[in-house]
């Protein structure tokens, strides 16, 4: 029992930040209708970002982070301008443009950080906190803390104001330009937004894996398998999706070592094929 | 008469380049070192791999990125079968061709329920799984790989000798390359390509677009079991990181480069990269950045990829007056030759909806609807704009399946029913907005809806060729016959997007008509059509229905609806206010109300809501 709520709580905290990467996949898809192929490696580069600044330049944490946000951000805004003109014309050839730039990424890490990894020192070294008897880290608690005040910012930014709430009408009719939305704004918006939610990720992750250059197609996959999990475009179903997917992550890993991702990927693959809508149903942008 | 001698020229001129650069192909080993050999077979598996991806990616419109995956599970298939089964090397490589496409039928079952988008991400997990597996698992020797792979025997030849394997290699890639064309261009890859240009329009044409897209899947894995194979044989050694991620992206972004909707453009992306890479050899991160950066330059400014430049070249030519512009004489359109008359095949009603309501997130598109379509009647389905005609159109040829309802055909109840089954029963369908296959010609638009046979009939392709190509030549027949009838000969070979709207609007009924329906349902036909083109429309609706077809028609131009229709049933609001003859409905006191109070506010509306 003890080791089964100690495995769970770590998953959360890792299915937290899937929840994260979730987030910025379902953000773009549900203004554009594009799944955003560079994603994960979006998260690399934000890990690397904020872990060079923490390590090297001995910046503390939270600002290593908020620089990693902005450069990430402005790779977003980058990534959309360039396939801009492919917009509402081809969404398979977007796609591969977005695969694109995440080849082009991982190899622009690889040439500034290096092809191996680098191990992130816990930022918050304090001892774990007992809690009802289970030792937690403290650092999970930090990630928990951290990723649920970025979703309240997020549902504020998209309910409560005037620009989200303009996304989300592109998001129902594409027709919006109709009504005076700009529509290229909204889409450059969801895409910096994805991208800083992708560096939040990264940053935060930094500390419990190993920042390397190819954590980006791993990290990108489980947390679009969260989105699809969740109901692809919700972000409800992102939380719940990305938070699923790391405690099967963590248990997988527990009882199948090194076969975990195998044993990840395919549940997933089995669930999606018994429903394709995810839990929260579906939220697609149909072209008929 | 002179086109054919024009297209006659071009074969020969073809022929002759296929046979130049065979002869060249034939010729290379001797100017290459024992290293430059080596690379030189290492491409040709990256072409026979590209010429699969294009299979499915250009041809099929399904994205797939377990592409060297099925290459990594035949390779360990075989690798295993030889050294741990003791399994000689072509016994073990047919095995391994199966199990690769074994895969590709699992990795493409959830094709047969998800959207294109999210196979990209599934395909690409299912590879990851793989190259997990084969990392970890004992019997694929963890991230050593298997060595010691005895090398494929053929008598007379010693295939460890890799200039013996260059032209082993080079045979079976003729072939694939050869086959992967036959299959563009006869039924199966027609299908293929129309379900890519618009599935939506394929399904209701009887295209049946789940398992096309499972066989595009099944297709592209034998490819990638082929290579797979010929790897193990060629280095005799697998590993993981040879079927890693990076290297599926290397063959995606030259499967794209190239040009992924023709196969020889993949062909051309695939050895154009692989001496880039090999130039770049020493710096192979930079590499990436190249490809990587020329993917996205391509996709943004030359979808086409390579391939597509000659058409490009010549438009630039004749833009700027190098080269004089193809044709001389405007092709016209042809009168239609009536269809023979012949009595309804059905007696009674051929449609009957019975309470059918179709609800969108809280909008109802249509409230308990009931309508009887008696067969050999022509009706005319008025309404104003986004009073849910085209929704029972969508709920009747199956796009829709309605929130509560049963629509029946003759006897059958059809409720809920995918369109490309429906369309087999005998519902055809043209569209408001015309959805003809962008990419294809006419002719081929008509002939996707020609062929009835089941993509199940696939199997035919691997065991009798000849029988498919005559059965290609027969649909041809029939396409031509089609074609004269509706006066269309003159733009067989044109794609759609060229030709006058009007024209595009009666290649979409040919095509409709191309099944022989038992009931035809015309959206909006007369939209964008002058004078002539609406008398023609006109005749051509009446003969189909003398031809024993029931027609019926969303119209807003009200003479013809009034000249043309036996029964008109009125839509307000998705109900059906009035139904009776044209002069019975003009006088009901709701249609005068609903439709010229309405429609007169309406009329500047484009398109309608329920779309």
């Amino acid at each position: 029992m003890q080791v089964f709520l100690q495995t769970f709580i770590g998953g959360v905290s890792l299915g937290a930040i899937y929840a994260l990467v979730a987030m910025g996949f379902s953000l773009v898809f549900r203004t554009m209708g594009l799944v955003n192929f560079s994603h994960g490696n979006v998260v690399m580069i934000g890990a690397y970002i904020a872990s060079t600044f923490y390590l090297s330049a001995k910046l503390p944490f939270a600002l290593a982070m908020a620089v990693a946000i902005v450069v990430t951000g402005l790779i977003g805004v980058f990534i959309e301008r360039v396939l801009r003109p492919l917009e509402n014309k081809d969404f398979d050839l977007m796609l591969i443009g977005t695969i694109g730039f995440g080849i082009v990424l991982e190899a622009v890490a690889i040439i500034i950080w290096g092809a191996t990894g680098t191990a992130v020192p816990n930022p918050v070294a304090v001892a774990p906190v007992q809690v009802f008897g289970l030792r937690v880290r403290t650092y999970d608690l930090v990630v928990l803390a951290i990723a649920t005040a970025a979703t309240l910012l997020l549902v504020f930014f998209l309910q409560r104001t005037k620009r989200g709430a303009a996304m989300q009408a592109v998001a129902m009719d594409q027709a919006a330009t109709a009504v005076g939305i700009h529509v290229g704004r909204s889409n450059a918006i969801a895409f910096m937004l994805g991208a800083a939610l992708a560096a939040l990720a990264g940053g935060l992750v930094g500390p419990l894996l190993y920042v390397n250059p190819s954590m980006g197609g791993t990290l990108g996959i489980k947390g679009f398998a969260g989105a699809i999990l969740g109901g692809f475009g919700s972000i409800p179903g992102a939380i719940v999706g990305g938070i699923a997917i790391g405690v099967l992550d963590a248990f997988a890993a527990g009882h199948f070592q090194g076969y975990s991702e195998l044993v990840t990927f395919v549940v997933f693959t089995v669930i999606i094929m018994i429903r394709p809508t995810g839990i929260f149903g579906e939220r697609t942008v149909n072209r008929a | 008469m002179k086109l054919r001698v024009a297209g006659g020229r071009s074969l020969r001129s073809r022929v002759a380049g296929t046979v130049a650069l065979a002869a060249c192909a034939w010729l290379l080993p001797y100017r290459l070192d024992t290293y430059m050999i080596h690379v030189a077979n290492v491409v040709i598996l990256f072409a026979i791999l590209a010429v699969g991806l294009g299979l499915v990616m250009g041809i099929a419109g399904q994205i797939n990125l377990a592409q060297i995956a099925f290459a990594g599970v035949a390779a360990y298939a075989t690798a295993i079968l030889t050294t741990r089964a003791g399994f000689g090397f072509w016994t073990a490589a047919l095995l391994a061709i199966l199990i690769a496409s074994a895969m590709g039928l699992l990795v493409g079952m959830p094709a047969l329920r998800m959207q294109s988008h999210y196979l990209g991400i599934v395909t690409l997990g299912l590879a990851l799984a793989f190259t997990n597996w084969v990392t970890n698992a004992h019997v694929a020797g963890g991230a050593e790989g298997i060595s010691g792979i005895p090398a494929p025997e053929l008598p007379f030849v010693d295939l460890r000798n890799d200039y013996f394997f260059y032209y082993v290699e080079l045979i079976v890639f003729a072939v694939t390359l050869a086959f992967g064309l036959f299959v563009v261009h006869t039924p199966l890859g027609r299908k293929m390509r129309a379900m890519r240009d618009d599935s939506l329009a394929a399904g209701a044409v009887g295209v049946e677009v789940p398992q096309l897209r499972m066989t595009a899947f099944l297709l592209s894995s034998v490819y990638g079991g082929v290579a797979g194979v010929f790897y193990a044989g060629l280095i005799r050694y697998v590993a993981p990181e040879t079927f890693s991620i990076a290297n599926m992206f290397l063959l995606l972004a030259m499967v794209i480069i190239g040009g992924r909707q023709s196969l020889v453009g993949c062909v051309v992306g695939a050895v154009a990269l692989s001496l880039l890479r090999e130039v770049l050899v020493d710096y192979p991160t930079y590499a990436q950045v190249a490809y990587g950066s020329i993917v996205v330059l391509t996709v943004v400014f030359v979808p086409t990829g390579l391939a597509g430049l000659p058409k490009r070249g010549r438009a630039l030519l004749r833009r700027i007056g190098w080269l004089r512009s193809e044709r001389g004489v405007v092709p016209r359109l042809g009168a239609f030759r009536p269809y023979a008359e012949e009595p309804p095949r059905n007696r009674g009603n051929i449609l009957r909806l019975a309470d059918v309501t179709m609800r969108f997130r809280g909008l109802t598109a249509l409230q308990d609807v009931s309508l009887e379509v008696a067969a050999g009647e022509i009706r005319g389905i008025v309404g104003p704009n986004g009073s849910g005609k085209t929704t029972l159109f969508n709920v009747v040829s199956g796009l829709y399946r309605p929130t509560s309802g049963r629509v029946l055909l003759g006897e059958r109840d059809m409720t809920g029913l995918r369109p490309h089954v429906l369309a087999r029963h005998g519902v055809a369908r043209t569209f408001q907005n015309l959805r003809l296959f962008p990419l294809l010609s006419v002719r081929e638009n008509v002939l996707v809806a020609l062929d009835q046979t089941s993509v199940l009939g696939a199997w035919r392709y691997a065991v009798w060729q000849p029988g498919v190509w005559r059965h290609n030549r027969a649909l041809r027949a029939q396409a031509d016959e089609l074609l004269d009838r509706f006066g269309l000969t003159a733009f067989a070979d044109s794609a759609p997007g060229e030709l006058p709207y009007g024209t595009q609007r009666r290649v979409e009924i040919a095509r409709a008509m191309a099944r022989r329906p038992r009931i035809l349902l015309l959206d909006e036909p007369a939209a964008g059509l002058n004078g002539d083109e609406v008398r023609e429309l006109r005749d051509i609706t009446r003969s189909i229905r003398s031809s024993g077809v029931t027609v019926v028609i969303i119209e807003h131009n009200m003479g013809l609806v009034m000249s043309l229709c036996e029964r008109v049933t009125v839509f307000a609001s998705g109900r059906i206010i009035a139904d009776g003859t044209p002069a019975e409905v003009a006088r009901s006191p709701q249609v005068v109300e609903a439709y010229l109070g309405d429609s007169a506010m309406s009329e500047d509306v484009p398109t309608e809501a329920s779309r």
